[in-house]
């Protein structure tokens, strides 16, 4: 999680891939905040709608990143695969929506959530997952058991109907960009991009939440416990370190992550039963495109991944599903560990 | 490349190179260099001894030739081929052996079914569905090859169920499974008791002549009677080679190893 | 392995009549007859849908068992066999099937289906355990909503209806009684042939592989290559388990290979047991018995007969708890408990 440069170190042992991506990346930022030619936009479409499936992209990655990165790090610490993390998901976002309804407020949906999730994560740790230290299989096994159990406590209480929570007042309606969507032709007027102000707002707190968690992990004391259990656990325990205390803050934070994912989801798009293992598996492919424990990895993978359904939804609608398996297999055959993984 | 056939044979009598050349093989962990810049040959049918104190880097030694990780940089070269990058079976398959440390047996297994496998993992047939017929020739030889080892009573327990001294035999019969060129024992004589350790010399010195090999030992009394060569390692590099006595008279090896308790039994 | 008391036997030997406890020899013969004691409902729905399901978790066993590797591919390549049937064979989609003979598309299915596996497998052997779980359910995931949402191949979300089997010798092989056989018989073929291949030299490798794969790297084996043909050959079961089970639906869909079907198969390879092939039978039995009879139970109840889910989660839950070997290790536990006898020393 963060020793040497990992930039420099990546581009002095892979230049041609570094000279690669800078280019994309080029390539990219030039698509973004150049305005289209006439030429461009007859071929591949409008630039709003490319804009539109580009800051659709990376807001959805926000929403992945922060279901993800709780699953990264209770994976990456206590090798616990927990399946259950997007029933996880979805009772935050169902729990939120009750808190939004019963309160009016959609901000005091987040800390309660967050706080009830939490606990939940707490109990299962204590609990459930202490007993079976070591035991992966197993614990991965009743991840299953309580995500199949869970699912249908919430299809009991909630139903198959579609929840959505709503945007507040405050946050609706659409912000202006510092981004050209359009040149008009007879004025020379810039039209400036429009996007949701809430979906803004989430990427900025999920930008925040993920700083936080970086600064954390590596520059406090508990950060630096957590990154030491991760190398090597036994060592941690057996330095005196109450390691115990570490896990349950670990999947507490990991599960309350999660909840208040839902809420953002349960705003972006709705609740229903399935959203579970929609975001289990979304939070699956990230983690592993990624890099198994590893939040910046998390970050990563969540953009591109995010980008990928979006873009691909847009400009090929019946393959989105096939470019995002594609990048999975593509990580997956050529470095198992993840883009931003521990060698292994 | 059948190798239960009479190839080694063949090659051992006619190969004039080295049976195990290494070629500044260094292998680094972290910042850490395990062993640094080792270059040593060991002819065909050659008995080396390969000694040091822990940490001297032995093992690592062991685990860059046979295979488990790739040395950071050097060569390694086996019956002439360069082997540096090769998976660990194709280094098995041309004629190498290992046995370990610490037992690396199939627990679950009986003590036949280990055999078998070592035997099967050498020749043709790994993937054969089909089971074995009466008087298949892969499981006479694996019976021979427990009857040299004197596991015959001891053939259908479960090695779980080995007494340790019964494991350590199976661990040489596996090494000596197929056709071996070249073999690494890695302390066969660890936790032996001395009816045990006389069989252990026994065995060895009892190997066919054309079957070289390197044996990292604590055990001085048991490396220098089997070994016709000794290499000392110290801190990751080679510090001396010689014949045992030479290396038993050394100055300097008196210097390092004395009061190390390295004569006495382990 | 076996805990039966029967004479030691070399790998190679293949007695029937001395080998065989007198145990197999009654269930064999209660199988045969069933159709006598046994009304239509028990023969297709639950004697036949128990032998499919069975034979797909046999195919998750013989990875899991014998090659300590657990995939969640298995319900998946089974899907894809039932697919390719329907879209190589007849059915009521008529622009997407072929209409080829039986003879082609059965074997084209599984042959299909197993490339698949293997395809997937070489994926997976590149990592460890948990790993294995959690790729190979992605690829499972992904395989569900491609299908979903492919119209060309897939037809979608509606999938493929009326697939029946060929009529063969003027045998109607969706009836009851001959279903029963169809399915009785593919199941005993496989887990024969799984008893068979665990003792080949094929076999012990994959459970050294699974043991130690460092020794057996050192012992001349690729382990990689080994685990990979592994996947090829658990594929080949399940590719027929989806066969038959496409034609016990006659019909077929993406949520025939969702995530709520690839879990029900691994609850029914841990409750039954993973470390003999016999598990994943009861394991079936046990759901399918559950599935079928728990709506009426939770009905009495005064509870919705849609909470079977809850049920078997929750048993799922206790068995992993409790007894992670699934019933088989309750078997053994219980086995074991038995006094010994003084005089012969064995149980």
């Amino acid at each position: 999680m963060g020793r040497e440069p990992l930039l420099q170190r990546f581009a002095s042992r892979h230049p041609i891939w570094t000279l690669l991506v800078a280019i994309v990346a080029a390539g990219l930022l030039w698509l973004i905040f150049a305005p289209w030619s006439d030429g461009l936009e007859d071929a591949i479409g409008k630039k709003k709608v490319f804009l539109n499936a580009v800051f659709g992209g990376v807001t959805l990655g926000a929403l992945y990143f922060l279901v993800a990165a709780g699953f990264t790090l209770i994976f990456g610490l206590m090798r616990n695969v927990n399946l259950a993390h997007g029933s996880l998901y979805l009772l935050g976002g169902y729990l939120g929506f009750e808190v939004s309804e019963a309160t009016g407020s959609w901000l005091l949906a987040f800390p309660v959530v967050f706080v009830v999730v939490a606990i939940l994560g707490l109990l299962l740790q204590h609990v459930v997952f202490r007993r079976m230290e070591g035991q992966e299989l197993r614990q991965t096994m009743v991840t299953i058991g309580l995500s199949v159990v869970l699912a249908d406590i919430m299809l009991w209480i909630w139903g198959g109907q579609s929840y959505t929570i709503l945007t507040p007042d405050l946050l609706s309606g659409p912000v202006e960009l510092p981004v050209i969507s359009s040149i008009r032709a007879d004025t020379g007027d810039v039209i400036w991009f429009k996007f949701p102000a809430v979906r803004i707002a989430i990427l900025i707190a999920a930008i925040v939440i993920g700083v936080a968690m970086w600064l954390v992990l590596n520059r406090s004391r508990l950060g630096m416990l957590i990154r030491a259990g991760v190398d090597d656990r036994e060592m941690l325990a057996a330095s005196g370190v109450r390691i115990q205390y570490v896990f349950l803050a670990v999947f507490a934070f990991g599960a309350g992550l999660a909840g208040i994912g839902g809420i953002v989801g349960g705003t972006f798009q709705s609740l229903t039963p399935g959203e579970d293992t929609r975001f289990l598996l979304a939070s699956l492919v990230v983690v592993i495109v990624g890099g198994m424990g590893s939040i910046p990895g998390a970050a990563l993978g969540a953009v591109i991944i995010g980008l990928a359904e979006q873009l691909g939804l847009v400009y090929a609608p019946t393959y989105s599903v096939v470019f995002t398996f594609l990048i999975m297999a593509v990580v997956l055959a050529f470095r198992p560990q993840g883009l931003l993984g521990a060698g292994r | 490349m059948d190798g239960s056939r009479n190839t080694a044979g063949r090659l051992g009598s006619v190969s004039s190179g080295n049976a195990l050349e290494l070629r500044g093989v260094t292998k680094m962990f972290g910042a850490l260099a395990a062993i640094s810049d080792v270059t040593m040959s060991v002819r065909p049918g050659e008995r080396r001894a390969v000694l040091g104190s822990n940490g001297a880097g032995k093992t690592t030694l062991f685990n860059c030739v046979t295979g488990d990780f790739l040395p950071t940089s050097g060569t390694i070269r086996l019956f002439g081929e360069d082997v540096t990058a090769f998976p660990a079976y194709e280094r098995i398959r041309r004629g190498l052996r290992r046995t370990y440390q610490i037992s690396l047996l199939f627990g679950g297994l009986t003590v036949a079914d280990n055999v078998y496998l070592a035997c099967r993992g050498v020749s043709r047939g790994r993937f054969s569905l089909l089971r074995p017929r009466r008087g298949d020739v892969l499981t006479s030889r694996a019976a021979e090859l427990i009857e040299a080892v004197h596991l015959t009573a001891a053939r259908d327990s479960l090695v779980a169920n080995l007494s340790y001294g019964q494991q350590r035999q199976l661990e040489i019969a596996l090494a000596l499974a197929g056709a071996p060129r070249f073999i690494l024992f890695d302390e066969p004589a660890a936790g032996l008791s001395p009816t045990e350790r006389q069989e252990l010399v026994a065995i060895l010195t009892g190997l066919p002549g054309h079957i070289g090999f390197i044996i990292i030992e604590h055990d001085m009394d048991v490396a220098l009677r089997v070994a016709e060569s000794v290499t000392m390692m110290h801190n990751g590099r080679i510090f001396k080679e010689g014949t045992p006595t030479e290396i038993e008279n050394d100055p300097e090896v008196q210097e390092l190893y004395l009061g190390d308790g390295s004569h006495a039994h382990a | 392995m076996a805990v039966t008391e029967q004479p030691r036997v070399e790998p190679g030997q293949w007695n029937l009549i001395e080998r065989v406890h007198p145990a197999w020899w009654v269930l064999g013969f209660i199988l045969l007859v069933m159709p006598l004691l046994a009304n239509d409902f028990w023969l297709f729905q639950v004697f036949g849908w128990t032998f499919i399901l069975g034979m797909i978790a046999l195919s998750m066993m013989f990875l899991a068992g014998y090659g300590g590797m657990v995939s969640l591919i298995q319900m998946t390549v089974a899907a894809l066999g039932g697919y390719m049937v329907a879209i190589l064979g007849t059915s009521g989609v008529a622009e997407i099937s072929q209409g080829l003979p039986w003879w082609v598309y059965v074997p084209a299915a599984i042959l299909i289906a197993a490339a698949f596996g293997t395809l997937v497998g070489a994926l997976a052997v590149r990592t460890e355990g948990i790993y294995t779980i959690m790729i190979t359910l992605a690829i499972a995931s992904a395989f569900f909503y491609f299908a979903r949402q492919n119209y060309g191949l897939f037809n979608g979300y509606s999938g493929f209806n009326l697939v029946v089997p060929p009529m063969l010798f003027g045998v109607d092989w969706r009836g009851a009684v001959p279903f029963y056989y169809l399915t009785l018989g593919c199941a005993v073929l496989s887990y024969a042939a799984v008893v068979y291949v665990s003792r080949s030299p094929f076999g012990l490798a994959l459970q050294g592989v699974r043991d130690n794969p460092r020794r057996m790297a050192a012992l001349g084996y690729s382990v990689n290559a080994h685990r990979i043909a592994a996947y090829t050959f658990a594929s080949a079961i399940a590719a027929v388990g989806g066969i038959l089970l496409v034609w016990q639906n006659a019909q077929i869909s993406p949520g025939t290979a969702g995530i709520p079907a690839v879990i029900d198969i691994l609850v029914i390879a841990v409750v039954g047991g993973i470390k003999r092939p016999i598990g994943p039978f009861i394991g079936a039995l046990i759901y399918v018995v559950l599935r079928t009879f728990s709506p009426d139970v939770l009905l009495a109840f005064g509870l919705s007969g849609e909470r079977f889910k809850l049920l078997i989660g929750m048993g799922f839950l206790i068995v992993v708890f409790f007894s992670p070997d699934g019933v088989l290790g309750l078997w053994e536990k219980w086995q074991a408990r038995k006094p010994r006898d003084p005089l012969k020393g064995g149980r």
